[in-house]
């Protein structure tokens, strides 16, 4: 039997950790980084490299090296969140059956799970180089604001990666687990966790072993990358503007713009100017035109004033949904690392009226969080227990396009709620339910998780049949429907259909897929050395 | 492995659990302060948490689940200072064994009831028509009725509500 980890599969880096003697560490990968970046580049020769060694390849390798995946995890092709990621990036995006969303690379087409399932894999990779013993169960985090797609993409990527995925529990509740551990508190603490591509907030009650989540609020297309796609937009039109040139409509050259950006936004937290220079940019008739310009960090702060203001909008959506005021907390805590920017610090602190908790590193405590709560699954000791909430309601559609609200937001998961169906027609045999997630009372304006049929119903008068559905949010925060017939007791049979995602069989191809492939790489590979 | 005892105990409190209301559950009295109801939650759990029971046999840990799923659902409804009071009333009143679990359905019902159904005989008239209408989903007479209604009272809330209602399932229709 294996070893189990925790995993923060992040929109832009990634991190694993294991409890050892009692002690959560975070794992260093090949290169001695204990953060690996969520990138994967395909190569001509048909191998592929992922994590800080692929962020490099970024420029030389633009078309065929992919991030920031997880803004695309669990989508919809039409949704405007993938027509927005298919705007800025430079691999290609399509559409793939039932309307989901596809990876072009090298012509292949890649699920968006399996893109997740590499980076998964090389996060067990180094957990397995470390331990020098065989990783097979994992416990993955989310965003606290994905839905249930998306959890369950999340969770197909881990099974893909050969992981017997233990549970997927929530960014912001893992890292309230890490600040806590060990140390008995009774508080009221605030999770803000501000990441390269989601924002969540939570807000727990700690009872020494036990962590309640009063409320929780997201944005999952808000984070760090949206500051990049700022700065790029600057540059670009600045650029245009005096060399009537579109640097976005050359993947290379946006590409080595995006980089740039990136690093002028993490130098503008530590300086308060800062110079990109990229030389050669653009090739034109008279020769390669260079970038240069210098940006201070006041300008930066204006140009992203207003997405920090949106995060507010949503702690304060999380607070009124609690009943609670910012002064009934005792402490604050900052996770992801648009968190560590001086400008988002400040503008925190005077929301909050308070100073974050100094001794958290706001990359590593997801990872280390998911990795107490492998522990306390596999080890049987019950270092803490978790009592979180689901993001958002749940409920199904009705005849005058309302819709029926089964379980109501911030409800404590695992929960449960039923509805009696019956036929509206003599000797119908099948009922068609469509089930929602979100918060607007037309079903029309929430997201579809998909649709439930319930086949095989005994032919009988309309209105007879009585059959009861029970729609179970687990404790992983997905949603799993059973049927029953409420006269006899059986079981009813239920198809679902969710948009987008994939089938079991799909699942258990790619993983099978996969093992092959890894195993004929390791025949030509050392093993992994053990390093300490 | 769990305890004998322990495994009896879950036995028998799965069989009676259909009759117990969420205070019964709680262990708490229904005059309980909020804290009292947290701190009962928390202790709860402390004993039925399905994750500290993740590596017993399948048919046990559904057992516990089941049960902390009732503890949670006990804790929502108690917490939340517009549930508990209209539950309480339900399971103290004649048709106890119906309600021993809440149903949101009841209370949005309950809210609705409260609406104000108009002063001035034309406008009910016009109000009862528009109501009958959006429950044959005839939603354009149902606007129709509801803005006659407004016009004989025009700041009567529920009129203007359901009138904003119906003109947004209109919209959604248009776009279908
Ligand atoms: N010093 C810094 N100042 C500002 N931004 C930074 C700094 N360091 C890293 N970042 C930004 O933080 C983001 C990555 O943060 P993090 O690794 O916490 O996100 P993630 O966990 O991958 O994403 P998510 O949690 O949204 O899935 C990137 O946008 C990166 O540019
Ligand atoms: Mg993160």
């Amino acid at each position: 039997m294996g070893r189990a980890v925790g995993i923060d599969l992040g929109t832009s880096t990634s991190c694993v950790s294991i409890v050892k003697d009692g002690k959560p560490i975070a794992i260093p990968g090949p290169d001695q980084n204990l953060i690996q970046a969520s990138v994967v580049s395909f190569l001509e020769d048909g191998n592929r490299v992922v994590g800080n060694s692929a962020k490099r390849m970024m420029i030389e390798n633009a078309e065929n090296t992919v991030y920031s995946a997880k803004r695309l995890i669990g989508r919809k092709y039409f949704s405007a969140e993938v027509k927005k990621a298919q705007a800025v990036s430079s691999y290609k995006i399509v559409e793939g059956e039932n309307q989901s969303v596809r990876i072009r690379v090298r012509d292949r087409d890649y699920s968006v799970p399996e893109v997740s399932a590499m980076v998964l894999m090389e996060m067990k990779k180094i957990a397995e180089a470390y331990l020098g013993e065989e990783v097979d169960k994992a416990v993955v985090t989310v965003p606290a604001n994905f839905n249930d797609g998306q959890r369950q993409a999340t969770k197909d990527g881990g099974t893909i990666a050969g992981l017997n995925v233990l549970r997927i529990i929530n960014e912001p509740t893992a890292a309230a687990l890490a600040y806590g551990y060990g140390k008995g508190l009774k508080q009221k603490i605030a999770i803000y966790d501000l990441g390269g591509g989601t924002f969540d907030i939570s807000i727990l009650e700690v009872g020494e072993d036990v962590y309640e989540v009063i409320s929780t609020a997201g944005d999952t297309y808000l984070g760090g990358d949206d500051f990049d796609d700022r700065l790029i937009d600057y540059f670009a039109e600045r650029f245009m503007r005096e060399h009537d040139l579109d640097i976005r409509s050359n993947r290379m050259a946006l590409q080595k713009l995006k980089n740039a950006s990136e690093k002028a936004k993490i130098e503008l937290s530590e300086k308060l100017e800062t110079r990109v220079l990229l030389p050669g940019i653009m090739e034109t008739m008279d020769g390669p035109i260079d970038l240069d310009y210098t940006i201070n960090r006041n300008y930066f702060g204006q140009m992203v004033l207003d997405l920090i203001q949106r995060t507010f909008k949503v702690c304060d959506e999380a607070l009124q949904n609690g009943r609670l005021t910012v002064g009934d907390l005792d402490a604050l805590i900052l996770v992801g690392g648009p968190t560590k920017s001086p400008m988002v610090q400040e503008a925190v602190k005077n929301y909050f009226f308070k100073d974050p908790a100094g001794e958290v590193d706001p990359e590593l405590v997801v990872s280390i969080g998911a990795a107490i709560q492998a522990a306390t699954l596999t080890e049987r000791k019950a270092g803490a227990l978790l009592l979180d909430v689901t993001p958002m309601s749940l409920g199904i559609a009705t005849a005058g396009g309302l819709m029926d609200t089964l379980i109501e937001r911030n409800t404590p998961i695992p929960t449960e709620s039923s509805r009696i169906f019956t036929t509206t027609h003599d000797n119908q045999t099948a009922v068609r339910i469509k089930v929602f997630q979100g918060e607007n009372k037309f079903y029309e304006q929430n997201e579809p998780l998909g649709e439930f049929r319930l086949a095989d119903i005994p032919p009988a008068p309309k209105g007879d049949p009585k059959i009861e559905v029970t729609f179970e949010i687990d404790a992983n925060g997905i949603v799993n429907v059973t049927a029953k017939d409420k006269d006899t007791g059986r079981a009813q049979s239920v198809q679902l259909t969710v948009s987008g995602g994939l089938s079991k069989d799909e699942i258990d191809k790619l993983r099978k897929e996969h093992k092959d492939k890894d195993e004929e790489v390791a025949t030509f590979k050392p093993t992994a050395e053990l390093s300490e | 492995m769990v305890e004998e005892d322990f495994k009896r105990q879950i036995n028998s409190l799965s069989k009676v659990i259909d009759d117990l209301d969420y205070y019964q559950i709680l262990k708490v009295d229904q005059m309980s302060f909020e804290e009292d109801i947290k701190r009962a939650y928390f202790e709860e759990s402390r004993i039925y948490h399905p994750d500290k029971y993740y590596t017993d046999p399948p048919e046990f840990q559904q057992k516990i689940t089941a049960i902390f799923k009732r503890v949670c659902e006990a804790y929502r409804v108690l917490s939340d200072p517009e549930k508990r009071p209209f539950y309480t009333k339900l399971i103290n009143g004649p048709d106890r064994k119906k309600y021993l679990r809440f149903d949101l359905r009841l209370l949005k019902a309950e809210t609705e009831k409260a609406e104000d159904e108009g002063s001035s005989p034309l406008a009910k008239k016009y109000y009862k028509m528009a109501k009958t209408a959006i429950q044959n989903k005839d939603f354009k007479a149902a606007k129709i009725n509801l803005q006659l209604a407004i016009k004989m009272e025009s700041k009567n809330q529920t009129f203007l509500d359901k009138l904003k209602e119906v003109i947004d399932i209109l919209a959604s229709r248009k776009g279908l």
